[in-house]
Order: C-alpha cells, then structure tokens, then sequence
C-alpha cells in the first residue's frame, strides 16, 4: 500500500491488492492516521485490488463516513470488474464517487 | 496449509478437492485461492471461481471469527464437490453455530459489518447450515454455467454425488441419534428419579458416573457451593476427593472452577490454556481438555461440575455439552430437594419437641382441684402456640390448709417446660416450709439458683397459703404478678403485691410473707403476665385494673362456681378482639363461698 499526498486537500491511497479479513484493519488504521486536518478527499487508486471482501467492504465504509464527518469525499478509482461487481452487489456504488 | 485432492467416496467420475487450514483470516483466504485455482484447472468459468473464492472466504471468515476457546486450535475445513450440472461447496467450523436466515436483507450503507451472509446466499444458489457433535457445516451450491470439455462428467456423476452426500448425512445423523439416545435415556432415569431420592450423595454418584461415560471424560470433580465456597463433594478417580480442598469465592487465590462459578459461565481450559499455578486443578495430573461448568437453580449457582480428558485435547462436543447442562440441571434441583428435605425434617424434630413440652407441662397441672368448703378453687392454663414456662399446682396440705403455686418459667419450648418441673418438684419436696410461703420461695431459690444462674434463667412465682381454718391468705411473690383479693363491700379488688427477685437471680434471697384475710363472699385471683399483659388491636394491655375490676363479678353471690373460668375468658377474649394471644394465660380463682 503507497499513501501519498497529492495536495493540501487530497490524499492517494495506491498499489492495494486486496482488502479482506486479514488486512482490513490494518489498512483501514493506516489511512486514518495518515489523514490531516486539511484533506477533503481521499483518492483510492483500486485499479490494482483483486479481490475485495465483505470486510474490505467495511473498509471502505468506515472511511467514506470519516471523510463524510469533515465534509469531504471517497473517491474510488479504477475499480476492477471483480470490484466494481461487489460494490453493486451491494449497492455501495452508490454512496461513493466512482472514477473510471 | 494442508490441500488434498480426494478421491470420491464411489468410482464415478466426480471430482472432489479438500483443504484445511489454521483457523486465521490469512490462511483461510489462502485456503479460497487454492479452490480458485483447482476449480480452474477445470475449466470452470472464471466468473464462477470469482464468485466460489468470496464466497467462501466470507464463509471461513465466519468460521474464523466466531470461534472461541479451543475451537480456534482445530483447522478450517473446504471441501469441493464438483459435479456434471453443480458445484458444491462444505466449510466445517467448530463455532457455537448459527441459524442461516432463509432471506437476508442488505443492512443500511453507512453500517460497516453485516454483508458476508448477504454475499454468500447471493453468490449461490443454495445454502443451508447443519450442526453436529463434532462441528457444523455450511453447504453451498450453486450451478455451472457451462459444462466444461473434456471433463469426463455425466449425469450420473451428478447423482452419485448427491447419493455420497446422502449416505454422509446418514451416517452423521445416525452417529448423532445414536449419542442422543444415551443422552435421553440418563435424561429420562434422572427425570423419573427426581424427588424420589433422598440420598443426595448416591444420586451424585450415579450422575458421575454417567457424565463420564456421556462426555468421554477420564477426570471428574463435583463441587457443592456452601455460602461463599465451593466444597468438594464427588470426584473420579474416586481418590482425588480427599486430596481437593475448598474453594473460597470471595478470597485469591482465583481458579477456573471459581470463575466459572463466579461469572455463572462454562470455562474452557486445557493444553493451551492451562489453569494457573496456584489453581488446584494444575496438581491433579494430565490436562488434555477440561470444562467447568457452573450449575445452577435459578439464579443462584449451587456448584460445578469439572470434565477432563487428560490426553486427548479434542473439545467436548456441543451434544456433550449440552447433556452436561441438563444433568448439572437434574442435579441442582436435587440438591435443591435434599436442601428442602433437610429444613422440613428440622421442622418436624422441633414439632416433636413442643409436643414433648406441651406433655411435659400438661403433667405438671393438677388432674383435679380441692375444694374444701366452704372454699371454691378454680384454675386454668392454656398455651399460646408455642408451648411456654407457665405451670401452677394446689395442693391439699391435710385438713388445715391449702398451697397454691403459680410460677411462669422464662423461655418456651422443651427447657423451660423441664425447668417448670424441676421448680414444682422442688416446692413439694419441702412440705414443712407449706405454711410459710415465703420461707418456702427463699430455700427452693437458694436449692435452684445455681442451676438456673448456669442456664441463664429465671423464674417468677407466687405462693399463698390458704389457712381454712382462720380464713387468711399468706403469701409471698418472687417477681410475679399481684395477688388480687375482691372482698364484699369493695368496689374493685385490692392488689398484694410483695416486691421479691425472681428465683435464679440472688441465692441468699430473703423473701416477704404478705397475710390477707379471705372472709365469706370474697374472690382472690392469682395469675401469670399472659393475663395482665395481654394486648388489643390497638396493642393496649388488659392490665391489672380491669382485672381488679373483673374480680367483685367472680363473687359467689353472683357466678355459679362452674361459669367461672367462662367468665374470665369471655372478658379477656372480648379485650383482645381477634389478636391472637402470645403468652400463655394462666389463672387460680379462690372464692370463699360460706
């Protein structure tokens, strides 16, 4: 996983390949520790990420709602077919703003 | 990591691949990428492995997740079935299990848990979870899309997996049955033994017994809570009951039989979890896997049942468990019985006991009274509930005198009702005192002190001497109630009251005699405090006035002497209403009826 500031206000999360049970905590709390007062958006690069399970899924959640709570955003970009798949799965797809 | 393609259980050409990993979310995500990639050396559509991995990393999440204790050293298991027309899919976990909803509703989107059951039942086509003794399964299915060439698969490869599947279901279901049976039948024993047995130790041993059998357990410890410990009641090897102390619930050191009794929890214990140093279970030997279990009636922990498989680690099965938890049910109601048996059979010895006092008092009481004329005596004593100290004697002393005794002995029960005898036995063993009551109170106080001081009670009497010739009533009182004497011409009686210490207090006591003439048409009243003292609702007391009162109405001239007794009851019972008396009322009425 890369993080890195792109700008005052955005912060980019890369080279993911899966959010699942085994990582999903760990990935969530690095974010959220790496997040400063200034970002409004958080840019996640899932052009890389295979495999997305109902923990990663919880992942994504929690982090939309933190972004939520300073009036910012999750972006989500590139999301893989096996990805985008489970997020309509699931209708998340419809809470975050997807970037293709 | 442990993946073995498996032959099928019949020669057909079916298919089956097995893996089983540590219980972590790593490994059982590494256990899913295994099926993915053994379903696609089949050829299987990649959207099916797709769907196949998340399903089944969300099922052996689960397993993963609600595994606790020593369920969490045995391995997550996979097994794949793959058919002509179907995939099949059975993860095992050893969790306490769950009920698969048929319908699962997505939760809301801002809720971060809650879509791994949504996912599976929407990733397949059927799914259903099964329980068993030894752990649970979830089967999955769903269709291929697209048989796959050249897999040498034919409908009957199809069928012969539903017949291996069957048969496998069979064989758990008759292992289970089989397990249950034994279970019901200790169930039914102990159902019908309930109540019956009052021998609690040999109801226990039987229960050891079969709880060892029942659970596969080498070691067992039955311990019995009495106040704040946990008292060693049975154990198996029988020898083990001797070398186990009490366990104090409120004081260290801790145990895992005190915190499973403490908490009201079952406590898991065993290679990996070793009970503490200090606990007493370390000493006992071998600990492969153990158990406590608290049980309970009602709310209140009543002790704990401990198994132990001294070599082997595997966990008791939720079966074993949960027949466990009905005996350790039979067995708190049981105790609970003896407990109830224990306080009646108490019950009954004392009921025993006041009927001994209640005879022993009733033969202290004269079986006739003298009435030499032109005098009238008239006597009572009846108890109230409890049987109490009260007794009075009259005794014909030849032709010139009369002796009444009245005396109320503190306490109830059986000790006062000996002492009552003791103090009458007393006064009638010194018949050349008779004349003079109260050198009479000062020898039997002076004979009786020491053995009333050791006891630490007391006695309040009276006695009058009744001169028939002269017509004068000597008397003399230690600590009793006052003599009352209604003479014609008076409004209300007068009270001869001799201030004296009761008998047992002072043994050099010297006691005062009180002369008291009893002319013709004259009533003089003796009684215990059960009369004066008696109360209304109010809580009034009767008091010596109203018996001053009553006393010119027991006149000859106006009561027939058999109307007596009647009369002062029928005064007394008016006072106290509906109250119920709590003393005895004991009463001597002499008239001079010449």
């Amino acid at each position: 996983m890369k993080i890195t500031h792109t700008d005052t206000n955005n912060l980019k999360v890369s080279a993911l390949t899966e959010i699942t049970a085994a990582n999903a905590a760990q990935i969530r709390d690095a974010i959220r520790a790496a997040l400063q007062p200034a970002h409004q958006v958080l840019d996640l690069d899932l052009s890389t990420v295979t495999f997305l399970d109902s923990s990663g899924l919880g992942v994504l959640v929690a982090l939309h709602k933190t972004l939520r709570s300073r009036g910012g955003q999750v972006r989500l970009h590139n999301p893989t077919p096996n990805v985008l798949q489970v997020l309509e799965l699931t209708r998340l797809h419809r809470i975050f703003d997807i970037v293709t | 990591m442990n993946p073995t393609p498996q032959p099928p259980a019949r020669s057909v050409p079916c298919q089956t691949f097995c893996v089983e990993s540590d219980c972590s979310f790593p490994a059982v995500r590494e256990s899913a990428r295994l099926v993915r990639e053994w379903l696609n050396q089949w050829r299987i559509d990649d959207s099916e492995t797709t769907a196949w991995e998340l399903a089944l990393v969300e099922a052996a999440n689960n397993a993963v997740e609600y595994a606790a204790g020593p369920a969490r050293l045995k391995p997550v298991r996979i097994e794949i079935l793959l058919g002509e027309l179907h995939v099949e899919a059975r993860v095992f976990d050893h969790t306490a299990g769950f009920d698969l909803p048929t319908e699962v509703d997505l939760p809301d989107e801002e809720t971060e848990g809650g879509r791994g059951i949504f996912l599976i039942k929407s990733l397949t086509d059927s799914s259903e979870y099964l329980r068993g003794p030894e752990g649970n399964v979830l089967r999955l299915r769903r269709p291929r899309l697209q048989p796959s060439e050249p897999l040498p698969l034919d409908h009957t490869a199809d069928l012969e997996i539903k017949l291996a599947d069957a048969e496998r279901a069979l064989s758990e279901m008759s292992e289970e049955l089989a397990s249950s049976y034994e279970s019901l039948v200790a169930m039914f024993r102990y159902s019908a033994e309930l109540g019956s047995h009052a021998n609690l130790a040999e109801f226990a041993q039987r229960l050891v017994t079969d709880l060892l059998q029942l659970t596969e357990s080498d070691v067992l410890i039955l311990r019995i809570r009495s106040d704040d410990k946990l008292n060693p009641f049975l154990a198996h090897p029988a020898d083990l009951t001797a070398r186990l102390s009490s366990l104090s619930l409120s004081h260290p050191p801790t145990s895992v039989e005190v915190d499973a009794a403490r908490n009201r929890e079952n406590v898991w214990f065993g290679t990996n979890h070793p009970p503490e140093p200090t606990d007493p279970l370390s000493g006992i030997g071998p600990i492969g896997m153990g158990l406590v279990h608290p049980f309970r009636f009602g709310d209140r922990c009543l002790g704990t049942i401990t198994v132990i498989r001294t070599l082997r680690e595997t966990p008791l099965s939720s079966a074993q468990v949960n027949i466990l938890q009905t005996l350790g049910d039979f067995l708190a109601i049981q105790i609970t019985n003896s407990r109830l048996l224990d306080e009646r059979t108490r019950s009954r010895i004392t009921r025993h006991e006041l009927e001994i006092a209640a005879n022993i008092q009733r033969s202290l009481l004269p079986v006739s009274l003298p009435s030499p004329p032109p005098f009238e005596i008239s006597a009572s004593c009846t108890n109230a509930g409890e049987v109490g100290g009260d007794f009075y004697d009259v005794l014909h002393i030849g032709n010139s005198g009369l002796l009444f005794v009245i005396a109320d002995v503190m306490g109830k029960g059986v000790p006062a009702a000996l002492f009552a005898a003791v103090v009458r036995t007393a006064i009638r063993s010194v018949p050349g005192l008779f004349t003079d009551p109260a050198a009479l109170l000062s020898s039997i106080n002076y004979t009786l002190c020491d053995d009333l001081a050791r006891v630490d009670m007391f006695v309040t009497a009276k006695i009058v001497y009744l001169d028939l010739r002269n017509q004068v009533l000597a008397s003399a009182s230690a600590g009793h109630c006052p003599l009352l004497v209604w003479r014609p011409g008076l409004a209300e009686a007068v009270v001869i009251d001799n201030a004296g210490l009761p008998l047992g207090i002072e043994p050099d006591t010297r006691y005062s005699l009180s002369l008291t003439p009893l002319p013709k048409g004259s009533v003089a009243l003796l009684h215990t405090d059960g009369i004066s003292e008696l109360r209304d609702p109010q809580g009034n007391m009767f008091g010596t006035d109203r018996l001053r009162s009553l006393l010119p109405s027991l006149s000859p001239g106006l009561l027939a002497f058999d109307q007596i007794n009647q009369r002062v009851f029928a005064d007394l019972d008016a006072f106290r209403a509906r109250v119920a008396p709590t003393d005895d009322q004991t009463f001597i009425v002499i008239r001079n009826a010449s």
